[in-house]
């Protein structure tokens, strides 16, 4: 029994601490994504791309004497007017065609190679580690946890409230679940269906963007660093109900719990082969995911 | 893609009027024999030159035209996006590396094995994919290569992330003929004729009803079994002659460069693919043969100055998404078509 309660105290929950705090980084990666997707029907491949300018910047705003806390509003504002123009210049063009599933992946396929590359020419493709902004630690029931990931997942959790409360509680957020649901009849009610296209889809950056000042202490700062959690943020949005809101945080959770304790039993390498082979047994299975998507919940 | 029926039907041989054979050939048709005479014009060029660099980059160019190929014949004839096709090209070049390396250096034995191997992978996976539709096709193409490559990746009998080198370079036997793959001209010309087979081969095919049979199913799935057709078993044949032409064109790969990495499976190729079928022409089977020659030119000329070439390839890539629905090749046929003076006719 005691060596039971030591296993849940040393092994098991320091790896689903550090799970959570990654869960909740991916959650908010994820429902930028879906709501994307929830409204515009855009699978937004530049979005890791977002993720990594958001570091980027912060890096950059840091090293010009900008304070943490100050980055957490600055880098997302600045990132609404790119996600803005992205959706006007590029997905707004191809938007009324047929095929517009597949031309709006391609357009942000392209962007987000631009972007990779743009960021590679700018900082060079070297690794760079910003400092941890909230140092030592704190001992929670006979573990150590860094204070920072222990902000991070408060942080993280209170924003994906706010997102939800934004999405559901306010007149704002019905107005985008409105144009989720039937655009042309949310025009026809005054709803600036063009403005809540755009705005949603800069929304959507943004958060990819603070996602990326968020996790740039944890993990290093690289210019592919959005690739591969980009894929663990489809894989979430996926299994969740591409579109749902509450999809993607049961999802999120759920999918980084899998990742970080299945490492324990399996090699690390194999957790991602295992991740994306639950994303296509989704697929195949339950092609719309575990939740409804926006709108239609 | 609404244009790309207005493009077929121009180049129905049919409607090309008078009489003598050649004439009657459609105008894609004469693009498809035009850049074959550049091609040996390059092929003759480079050997009186010495140059074997170019031939073997152009070779390479070629190999990954075919895989480019099978992404047309999903994307451009039947409407399906697949963002996995790398897993086939991959699997090719292994077992093609596999054979070549531990069984025989036979250049027939290591084609009939990858192909094979991509009509058993081509089911599995055409089963796997086929249940869903549109962005969920693209998606969980993208899935099962992820799973495919990160496995190769982790697994050390495959030389995990190294690849699989020293595949020897062999002698390719036809009857009486031979000729040997280390002499970079006489492999641009095998692979060169591989390549011209390939597309003669698919575009009778696509003209032939079940490339017809694939173009309703693209214009509206939900109409072609009221005609009598199961839409499910063409998409099943179609993503199994995909997977395959993958896999023979990756055959090839290992062959040119004496090894196989698991990058060839990876998004990136799988990417690259996609580009190369919107930049050079989506569903006219030339488009990618030229957009990859055109991609692999641009990568080498920008690359001699800067290492950033993935800006310049991403903004033709946009501009070609957002102006060229067609590419380069479509816009060529469009404007021949319009000089002849043949009106734009709806099907």
């Amino acid at each position: 029994m005691a060596e039971l309660i030591d296993y849940l105290q040393f092994v098991l929950a320091p790896q689903a601490l550090n799970g959570l705090s990654l869960g909740v980084a991916v959650v908010l990666m994820a429902l930028g994504l879906t709501i994307i997707f929830g409204l515009l029907d855009v699978i937004n491949m530049a979005h890791g791309e977002f993720y990594a300018m958001g570091a980027f910047l912060a890096l950059t705003l840091a090293g010009l004497g900008v304070g943490f806390w100050a980055l957490l509003v600055l880098v997302p504002l600045l990132m609404l007017p790119i996600g803005w123009l992205a959706e006007r210049w590029l997905i707004e063009r191809v938007f009324h065609s047929r095929d517009r599933h597949i031309l709006t992946l391609l357009l942000t396929f392209g962007l987000g190679m631009i972007l990779e590359d743009v960021l590679k020419l700018v900082y060079g493709p070297n690794t760079l580690r910003p400092d941890n902004p909230i140092e030592g630690g704190t001992e929670i029931l006979g573990m150590f946890l860094p204070n920072y990931r222990l902000f991070l997942i408060g942080f993280g959790l209170a924003l994906i409230a706010v997102v939800w409360l934004v999405v559901f509680r306010t007149g704002l957020g019905a107005m985008v679940r409105a144009a989720a649901f039937d655009k042309d009849m949310a025009s026809s009610l005054g709803v600036p269906v063009r403005r809540v296209y755009a705005g949603t889809f800069a929304f959507g950056v943004a958060l990819a963007a603070l996602s990326g000042v968020l996790l740039a202490p944890i993990y290093s700062v690289f210019p592919t660093m959005g690739r591969d959690f980009i894929l663990m943020a489809f894989t979430v949005v996926i299994v969740g109900g591409m579109g749902s809101i509450q999809g993607a945080v049961i999802a999120g959770l759920l999918l980084t719990q899998v990742q970080a304790l299945s490492s324990l039993y399996i090699s690390p390498v194999w957790s991602d082969p295992l991740v994306f082979g639950i994303m296509v047994l989704v697929l195949m299975v339950r092609p719309q995911g575990l939740f409804g998507r926006l709108g239609h919940a | 893609m609404h244009e790309a029926t207005t493009l077929r039907t121009l180049s129905d041989p049919g409607r090309a009027g008078p009489a003598s054979r050649l004439s009657r050939l459609a105008p894609v048709h004469w693009l498809a024999l035009a850049f074959l005479a550049v091609a040996l014009g390059f092929a003759a060029v480079a050997w009186a030159t010495g140059n074997g660099f170019y031939l073997r980059l152009a070779t390479e160019a070629l190999i990954f035209a075919g895989l480019a190929m099978s992404v047309d014949l999903l994307l451009g004839y039947t409407g399906l996006l697949s963002l996995g096709q790398a897993l086939y090209f991959g699997l090719g070049a292994y077992v093609s590396a596999l054979v070549l390396r531990d069984v025989s250096p036979s250049f027939w034995l290591a084609m009939g094995a990858a192909l094979l191997s991509g009509v058993l992978a081509g089911l599995i996976g055409g089963v796997i994919a086929n249940r869903v539709k549109g962005v969920y096709f693209a998606l969980i193409t993208f899935g099962l290569a992820q799973v495919a490559a990160k496995s190769v990746y982790n697994t050390h009998a495959l030389g995990a992330s190294d690849g699989l080198i020293g595949i020897p370079q062999i002698q390719v036997g036809f009857g009486p003929f031979s000729l040997d793959t280390a002499d970079p001209l006489s492999f641009f010309l095998l692979v060169l004729a591989l390549t011209v087979a390939a597309y003669a081969g698919l575009a009778y095919l696509m003209d032939a009803p079940f490339g017809r049979t694939l173009a309703a199913i693209r214009a509206n799935e939900r109409r072609v079994p009221f005609l009598g057709f199961n839409a499910w078993r063409y998409k099943l044949a179609v993503y199994v002659l995909a997977a395959c032409v993958a896999a023979l064109a990756g055959a090839l790969y290992p062959m040119l460069r004496g090894f196989v990495s698991p990058e060839l499976m990876f998004f990136e190729t799988s990417g690259n693919a996609v580009i190369t079928v919107i930049v050079g022409g989506v569903g006219t089977l030339v488009g990618p043969v030229v957009g990859s020659l055109l991609l692999t030119a641009l990568r080498s000329v920008v690359g001699s100055w800067t290492e950033h070439h993935l800006i310049v390839v991403g903004v033709i890539f946009m501009l070609s998404v957002i102006f060229l629905r067609k590419g380069l090749v479509g816009a060529l046929l469009a404007r021949l078509s319009r000089r002849n003076g043949q009106g734009r006719s709806t099907p």
